[in-house]
């Protein structure tokens, strides 16, 4: 069969188009002062008040000028656009005074008036902003503004960490949502081509400046490529195209130690978590007899007490990771809970505890009381491979107790759709992000009411007595003006955690980056965006 | 020339039956097992332990390849006599039956044909259920590449069957009054010629096919090796500068596709 000669030279125009777009994404010359790294997929809105996945929250952080800023090093609240800022002491006012002189990218002023918009326009049921959430009751907030540089916030009730919720409201000009268009941040959204890259440009009429009056930020743009390949991006790292790499895959980590030591960082375990968990939601599309064994306290201790953790970090994170027995890591000094006593590995302790619940090893396989064969499947994602081996490894420890277990990996839309939809699975090995180290923060994973509560969401009323009493002391903890009383409570939620083993935690993965010896003023954090939270003050030396 | 195309077949068959012992050796010798992981040897080079040295995870890479090699060559061949069968009689009734029946069988096999084969196996891997054990995962990846594989193979059958149906000896054979039935136990020895090259090329067909579905991550589950798996490692720079043994099953691979080849090559 031959082609028309028409759909030749159509192939030859698209092909030439295809190059150019390829060559658009890496080899096009950059300007001097423009930053480049890359992000892994499209960001799904540039609307700073619908911000919920990490890459649109990137270009928030990027663009957004806020009330108060959350440093990501000292992990305080400090203003950003305030100059100062008051809690009442009963915690339901908070009032803040604006910096004088402050003007949005297009030259038009900031007023309080623009903010109490961005406000009120967060805490709109219309708006769906996910941050309205952590004002626990969005539609009793009520703002004022009582002059161009004051705004005040009336709460209806107490809200634990209040400051940290405004680094997540972009002030917009009112009434002109612009997308990121116009902004009061460091830089401006100024390009955008669909899976190739997002520009970002310096924010002129920015109002910050260095300790020497100079103008910030720093970079002139910022150029943010849409890649997820973790080799592609490695060897364009290498060949100086891209600046840094957020979040480097442990096997990569020591591949660029080895060329060159002071590329890479390793800053410890990070604040985020890998934990598996057994679906124990009654609505499960499961046989009955696996249902009794995922509701079962000691045949989830007994499956933690087989997993050697030691080896997950040392075989499946080349030794880039901690093992893991709490939701709360030890790099987050203030909440973590020194005293918990956990199921520590026991391989015979397990299979003993296992005999006392009814399992009975015939042959090589376990049975349950009533002669099933103990197997079930573990999703994960696919393209983790710390998380296919960790999968593999339990895979194996798990044999060990007799039970058959199978690696499943999916892509991620199957596999969301099977845990918060058909609730179609046995077990699911996963990570969760922490960008908050207060606890606080993770009330929709505690709360049995929360469809983000895993192993059995949206419950009408707790199912068993140790998540009514989770659910007892979160609300304390979220509700106490007493800081003790708010440890006591975490440390309570942490033990039983421990005790019942709803999630079986694995390892904190330790915060790996690399950066370009030519970018200047990195401080990195373990808190997300650990690179470029201090953007402003990040500088290239030299050409690229 | 003939001769030595007879002598390059011998060589490639015993080369491949060597293979096929050593790699049963390798599988049965105490102590090894493709799963075992040796967790304090990670991606070792070769030693007395390890001959090809450990993957990531610990896991004797000799024994691994041996197995995925069994496997692989156990389940192509299976599949593909399967496919051959179902060629050799759907091609034959075709080709005895009325012109309009055949020519119909034959736009069956067209549709079949054009079907996207990939996207069908994908989809009835991904339509298992999870629990699915890696054994029975490979099962079913080998059924469902004969029963896509069939068509082709058909095609040539009919084409082959049609012949000898208008072949002379064939018309004598009608006119004497043979039945059917006597008929068909002479036109399958005269099918053979035909049938097993069909046959001999569908086993490498397969192989690969189940690689590529192992290299998507639709192949056979862990921790039973597979080409496509072993042939992952290849995706990730920091392994190829670990360990050169990474490249074994690539290799292998490579080295039993020629040798399969060469053994397809004299009969066709």
């Amino acid at each position: 069969m031959r082609l028309p000669r028409h759909s030749l030279k159509s192939a030859a125009v698209l092909l030439i188009a295809v190059l150019a777009a390829g060559c658009g994404r890496h080899d096009a010359a950059r300007p001097a002062g423009e930053l480049a790294w890359t992000i892994g997929y499209d960001p799904k809105t540039f609307d700073p008040a619908k911000v919920d996945d990490e890459e649109s929250e990137l270009v928030r952080y990027l663009t957004a000028g806020v009330l108060l800023r959350f440093n990501r090093s000292t992990q305080q609240v400090e203003p950003h656009l305030a100059e100062t800022w008051s809690l009442s002491p009963d915690g339901k006012t908070v009032v803040f005074k604006l910096r004088a002189g402050l003007e949005f990218s297009d030259g038009s002023k900031l007023t309080s008036k623009d903010a109490a918009w961005s406000i009120r326009r967060v805490l709109l049921k219309d708006t769906a902003a996910p941050v309205a959430d952590e004002f626990l009751s969005a539609s009793g907030v009520t703002v004022e503004t009582p002059d161009e540089r004051t705004v005040i916030v009336h709460l209806p009730q107490r809200v634990i960490g209040i400051g940290k919720v405004f680094d997540e409201i972009a002030i917009e000009p009112a009434d002109r949502p612009s997308e990121g268009r116009v902004t009061s941040g460091p830089f401006v959204l100024a390009d955008y081509h669909r899976s190739q890259f997002v520009r970002l440009e310096r924010n002129s009429h920015y109002a910050g400046r260095d300790s020497n009056g100079a103008v910030l930020p720093y970079a002139i743009a910022i150029r943010l490529d849409i890649l997820d390949n973790h080799e592609q991006e490695i060897r364009l790292f290498e060949r100086g195209d891209y600046d840094m790499i957020d979040s480097l895959p442990p096997d990569y980590f020591d591949l660029l130690k080895q060329k060159d030591p002071g590329a890479v960082r390793d800053l410890g375990p990070s604040l985020n978590t890998e934990q598996m968990w057994f679906n124990q939601a009654a609505t499960a599309p499961l046989p009955a007899w696996e249902k009794r064994w995922f509701q079962s306290q000691a045949f989830r201790v007994a499956i933690s007490r087989a997993i050697v953790r030691a080896d997950l970090a040392r075989v499946a994170y080349e030794g880039h990771a901690t093992p893991a027995y709490s939701f709360i890591s030890p790099a987050n000094h203030v909440w973590y809970n020194r005293s918990l006593t956990v199921p520590q590995e026991d391989g015979p302790a397990a299979r003993a505890a296992l005999a006392k619940a009814g399992f009975r090893l015939n042959g090589s396989q376990l049975k349950d009381a009533g002669g099933h064969a103990v197997k079930f499947s573990i999703l994960t994602n696919q393209g983790n491979a710390a998380r296919f081996k960790m999968a593999t490894l339990i895979q194996q420890d798990l044999k060990a107790l007799g039970i058959q277990v199978t690696v499943v990996a999916l892509d991620f839309p199957a596999l969301i759709e099977r845990l918060m939809h058909t609730q179609d699975y046995e077990a699911c090995l996963l990570g969760l992000e922490n960008v908050d180290p207060d606890p606080n923060a993770m009330m929709n994973v505690w709360l049995s009411s929360s469809p983000n509560h895993q192993w059995n969401p949206s419950e009408k009323t707790p199912t068993t007595p140790w998540e009514a009493e989770i659910d007892r002391a979160m609300n304390v903890q979220a509700s106490s003006l007493n800081d003790a009383d708010r440890k006591q409570a975490v440390d309570r939620v942490q033990q039983i955690v421990a005790d019942q083993q709803p999630f079986i935690y694995l390892v904190y993965p330790n915060a790996l980056y690399a950066v370009s010896p030519r970018l200047q003023g990195v401080q990195p954090a373990v808190l997300s965006p650990g690179l470029v939270w201090n953007i402003e003050s990040l500088r290239l030396e030299g050409t690229r | 020339m003939r001769a030595g195309v007879q002598s390059y077949r011998i060589v490639a068959s015993w080369l491949l039956g060597g293979f096929v012992v050593i790699a049963l050796a390798l599988l049965v010798l105490p102590g090894r097992s493709y799963a075992s992981q040796d967790r304090e040897h990670l991606l070792a080079g070769m030693s007395a332990q390890h001959p090809a040295g450990t993957d990531a995870l610990g896991r004797d890479r000799m024994v691994r390849v041996s197995a995925a090699f069994l496997l692989s060559l156990a389940g192509a061949v299976l599949a593909a006599a399967a496919t051959t069968v179902a060629a050799a009689g759907v091609g034959t009734l075709a080709a005895f039956s009325p012109a309009t029946l055949g020519r119909f069988a034959m736009l069956l096999c067209d549709v079949f044909l054009a079907l996207p084969w990939l996207f069908l196996l994908m989809m009835v891997r991904s339509a298992l259920p999870l629990t699915t054990s890696p054994a029975h995962s490979a099962a079913v990846t080998f059924l469902v590449l004969a029963a896509l594989g069939w068509p082709a193979c058909a095609r040539a059958v009919y084409r082959g069957a049609l012949e000898l149906r208008s072949a002379e000896w064939m018309l004598q054979a009608r006119a004497t009054g043979l039945r059917r039935a006597q008929m068909m136990r002479h036109i399958l020895p005269n099918l053979m010629p035909l049938l097993m090259p069909q046959f001999l090329i569908c086993i490498p067909a397969f192989i690969i096919a189940e690689a590529n579905l192992g290299a998507l991550g639709l192949g056979i589950g862990e921790p039973l090796p597979s080409w496509g798996g072993m042939l992952l490692e290849l995706d990730n720079s920091p392994m190829l500068m670990r360990t050169g043994w990474v490249y074994l099953p690539i290799g292998l691979l490579i080295l039993i596709l020629l040798l399969l080849e060469a053994v397809a090559a004299e009969v066709r």
